[in-house]
C-alpha cells in the first residue's frame, strides 16, 4: 500500500510540471498563476509570428539532426569494433571513449571555447556546437549500440562475405538491418540530448542562438513566458510522437530479426 | 586423384602465440577430409585460413593450383557452414539460400528460384522457402546453411563443427546425410571436429592436430589401428599403454612388453624410425578379452584380477590388474549369451594377441 502511494507520488512529481505546460499555454493571462483566467490560442499565434524564435528552433533542429547522425555513425563504428574485433589496449580505448559520459558539460564547453577561439582562432557557429554535441552524444550512442552489436553473431558478416559479398556490402546487407533498432534508438537519444542541451550551446553559439539559449533569453521578459509555455507544449507533443514512432520501429525490427523483446528502449 | 588444396609450410602467429606450425597438407578433389583435434589445437584456424578469414603468417595456400595469398574470402572457390550456422535471421529461408546468387547477375529470377528449390530439396527442406529463418529448429538451420553454401557449387565445402550444436540422435542422422550429400554432389568436404567418432564415421582421410601441428594424417582405419604416437592413440578411442623395451629390429621387431613378456611383432606395427631401447606399446580394449568359464581360446593368456567393472548394457568394460603392470588393463567385452558380469576382485584370465599391439613414439 505504502509502495503504491510512493509510486503515485513519484509519478506526480515527474509529470505534474509537464502537465502545467499545456494548461498555461492555453491560459489567457501573462502571469503564470492559478486561478486560470480563460482559454486562448494567442500564445501559439504569437509563436507562429516570432521570426527570431523560428530561427532558433531551426538552428536547434539542424544541430540536433547533424549531431545525431554524426554521433550515431561514430557509435556504430566503435560498437562494431568493440564487439567484433580484438585489438591492443581495447579496454583502455573503450574506456576513454566513454569518459565524456561523466565529464561535466561546463568543462567540455570551456575547453572547446578555448580550443576554437584561442588556439584555432575560428569563429563560433552552429558547427562548433555540433562538434561539442557529437562529443557528448557519442558515448550515449555507443552504450546503446553496444547492446545491439553484442547480440550479433560475428559469423554473420563472415557468412555474407563467404557467399561472395565484399566487406562493406556484407555489413550493409546483414549487420545493418540487424542493428537498425539500435541505430534508431541511438539517433533519437542523441537528437534529444542535443536539442535541449544548454550549457555548451550557451558558450559556443555565435550570433544565432539555439532554442534553449533563446528561451533562456526570453525568461528575462515575464510577458513572453506564456509563449515559452506554448513552445514547450509543442515540443512535448512532438517528443511523444517521435518516441512512439521509434518504439514501433524497434518492435518491428525485433520481430523481423526474431530476437526476443527485452522491453523498453535504451 | 588430383590435388585440390595444397598447403605448404603454413604458419600462423597471433602475437606470441604460434597457432599453426609448419602445416604441409594436400587435400584431393572429391575427398571427405577431416581436421580432428582437441579445442585450441588450431583446426578451426586452419579451416579459416583455407576460407580466407585468416591470413597466413608464413607459407602458401593453393586452391585449384592458384595461390590464395591475395584472394579475399568472397572470391575464393570455397563456401563454409559455420558452427553457429550464421543464418540471416531477418531473411526468409529462400532469401538465405539465394544470398550467394546476388552476384550472379546473368541468372534471371525464375532460374534462381528453381535453384533455391533444388538446393532446399537436396537438404530435405523442400517447400520451406517462405518460412522465416529465425523460426527454424537447430537441425533445420543446419540444413539451410548447407543449402546456402552448396547452391554456389563451390570446389570446397568447409564445415566448422557443424554437428556440435545438435543432440545425439540428430547428430547421427546428419552424419549419414552429410556423407550421402557429399557423394551426391562430389564436392570436396573439409570437416573440423573434436569428435573422433564423427571423424572416423565420415571421413576418407583425417588429419589429427595437436598444438598447431598435424600429429598424424591417415585414413580412419590406419588412424585407429596404427596410431603413430601416444597422443594420437589416446585421442582416438581408448588405448592401454604398456612400457616396452625394443631388443632388436630386423624384418620383425623383437620387443619385451611389461606384463606380457618377450614377443615379436611385424614392422608395420611400429613407427618407421623405431630403434633399440625403451618404447611404449599400445593395445585397444576390444582386442583384449576375458576367458569366461566354459569358453576356450587358442590365443595367449595372462592371469589377472578384476579391479573395476563398468556395465554399459551391450558391453561391459573391465579394468583388470595383471602382474608387473601398474596401470590395470582396460578390456571391453560384449555381453553375449551366457556371459556373466564379473565382480570386482574376481580372479580371471586375460586373452591377448601380439597382432593387435602397436609400438608408439
Amino acid at each position: 500500500m505504502s509502495l503504491r502511494i510512493y509510486a503515485i507520488a513519484y509519478l506526480i512529481f515527474l509529470y505534474a510540471p509537464i502537465i502545467l505546460l499545456p494548461i498555461f499555454a492555453f491560459n489567457d493571462a501573462t502571469i503564470i498563476a492559478f486561478p486560470l483566467s480563460g482559454f486562448t490560442t494567442d500564445w501559439f499565434t504569437e509563436l507562429a509570428s516570432n521570426k527570431s524564435l523560428h530561427a532558433a528552433v531551426k538552428n536547434s533542429l539542424f544541430i540536433a539532426l547533424v549531431s545525431a547522425i554524426t554521433s550515431t555513425i561514430l557509435g556504430v563504428c566503435a560498437a562494431r569494433a568493440g564487439a567484433m574485433h580484438r585489438f591492443r589496449f581495447k579496454a583502455g580505448i573503450m574506456g576513454f571513449i566513454m569518459l565524456p559520459l561523466v565529464l561535466p558539460e561546463i568543462i567540455v564547453a570551456v575547453s572547446l571555447l578555448v580550443v576554437v577561439v584561442q588556439i584555432f582562432d575560428l569563429g563560433l557557429s552552429n558547427w562548433t556546437i555540433i562538434a561539442a554535441h557529437v562529443l557528448i552524444c557519442t558515448p550515449f550512442c555507443i552504450a546503446i549500440l553496444n547492446g545491439a552489436f553484442q547480440n550479433l553473431d560475428p559469423a554473420m558478416e563472415e557468412a555474407a562475405m563467404d557467399l561472395g559479398e565484399s566487406r562493406f556490402s556484407a555489413f550493409r546487407l546483414v549487420t545493418l538491418p540487424l542493428v537498425m533498432p539500435g541505430i534508431i534508438s541511438s539517433m533519437l537519444i542523441a537528437f534529444t540530448i542535443s536539442l535541449d542541451e544548454f550549457i555548451i550551446a550557451f558558450f559556443l553559439s555565435g550570433a544565432s542562438p539555439t532554442m534553449p539559449v533563446y528561451i533562456w533569453g526570453l525568461l528575462r521578459f515575464p510577458a513572453s513566458l506564456p509563449v515559452v509555455m506554448a513552445l514547450g507544449t509543442i515540443l512535448v507533443a512532438l517528443s511523444i510522437v517521435l518516441l512512439t514512432i521509434a518504439e514501433l520501429l524497434r518492435r518491428r525490427g525485433l520481430a523481423r530479426a526474431g530476437v526476443k523483446d527485452k522491453g523498453g528502449f535504451l | 586423384m588430383t590435388a585440390l588444396i595444397t598447403l605448404t609450410g603454413v604458419n600462423k602467429y597471433y602475437a606470441d602465440y604460434h597457432a599453426l606450425r609448419e602445416i604441409n597438407l594436400t587435400i584431393n578433389a572429391g575427398e571427405f577430409f577431416s581436421l580432428l583435434g582437441p579445442s585450441g589445437c588450431g583446426k578451426t584456424t586452419l579451416l579459416r585460413t583455407i576460407a580466407g578469414f585468416e591470413s597466413v603468417s608464413d607459407g602458401v595456400v593453393m586452391i585449384g593450383g592458384k595461390d590464395m595469398a591475395d584472394v579475399p574470402a568472397n572470391l575464393r572457390p570455397t563456401n563454409m557452414v559455420f558452427q553457429s550456422y550464421a543464418i540471416f535471421p531477418h531473411l526468409t529461408v529462400a532469401e538465405n539460400v539465394a544470398f550467394g546468387l546476388r552476384k550472379s547477375k546473368d541468372l534471371d529470377k525464375p532460374t534462381k528460384a528453381k535453384m533455391v528449390e533444388e538446393a532446399l530439396t537436396m537438404v530435405g527442406l523442400a517447400g520451406y522457402g517462405k518460412r522465416a529463418a529465425h523460426a527454424l529448429s537447430g537441425g533445420q538451420r543446419q540444413r539451410v546453411a548447407l543449402a546456402r553454401a552448396l547452391i554456389l557449387k563451390p570446389k570446397v565445402l568447409l564445415l566448422d563443427e557443424p554437428l556440435s550444436a545438435l543432440d545425439k540422435k540428430m547428430r547421427e542422422q546428419m552424419q549419414v546425410e552429410l556423407i550421402r550429400l557429399q557423394r551426391q554432389v562430389g564436392i570436396t568436404f573439409i570437416l573440423v571436429t573434436h569428435d573422433q567418432e564423427e571423424a572416423l564415421v565420415m571421413s576418407d582421410r583425417i588429419a589429427v592436430m595437436f598444438e598447431g601441428e598435424i600429429g598424424q594424417l591417415a585414413d580412419p582405419e590406419t588412424l585407429y589401428r596404427r596410431p603413430n604416437s601416444r597422443r594420437v592413440a589416446s585421442f582416438i578411442g581408448k588405448m592401454n599403454f604398456l612400457d616396452a623395451e625394443v631388443n632388436a629390429v630386423s624384418e620383425e621387431i623383437d620387443v619385451t612388453v611389461q606384463g606380457l613378456g618377450p614377443l615379436k611383432i611385424s614392422a608395420e606395427q611400429a613407427p618407421e624410425e623405431v630403434s633399440v631401447g625403451p618404447a611404449v606399446a599400445g593395445i585397444r580394449p576390444e582386442t583384449l578379452g576375458i576367458l569366461f568359464e566354459g569358453e576356450t581360446t587358442n590365443r595367449k593368456l595372462v592371469d589377472g584380477v578384476v579391479d573395476e567393472v563398468v556395465y554399459y548394457g551391450d558391453m561391459t568394460y573391465y579394468d583388470v590388474r595383471i602382474d608387473g603392470v601398474a596401470q590395470p588393463l582396460n578390456i571391453a567385452m560384449k555381453n553375449l549369451i551366457g556371459r556373466p558380469v564379473l565382480d570386482v576382485g574376481a580372479k580371471t584370465r586375460v586373452i591377448w594377441d601380439e597382432r593387435s599391439l602397436v609400438l608408439l613414439k
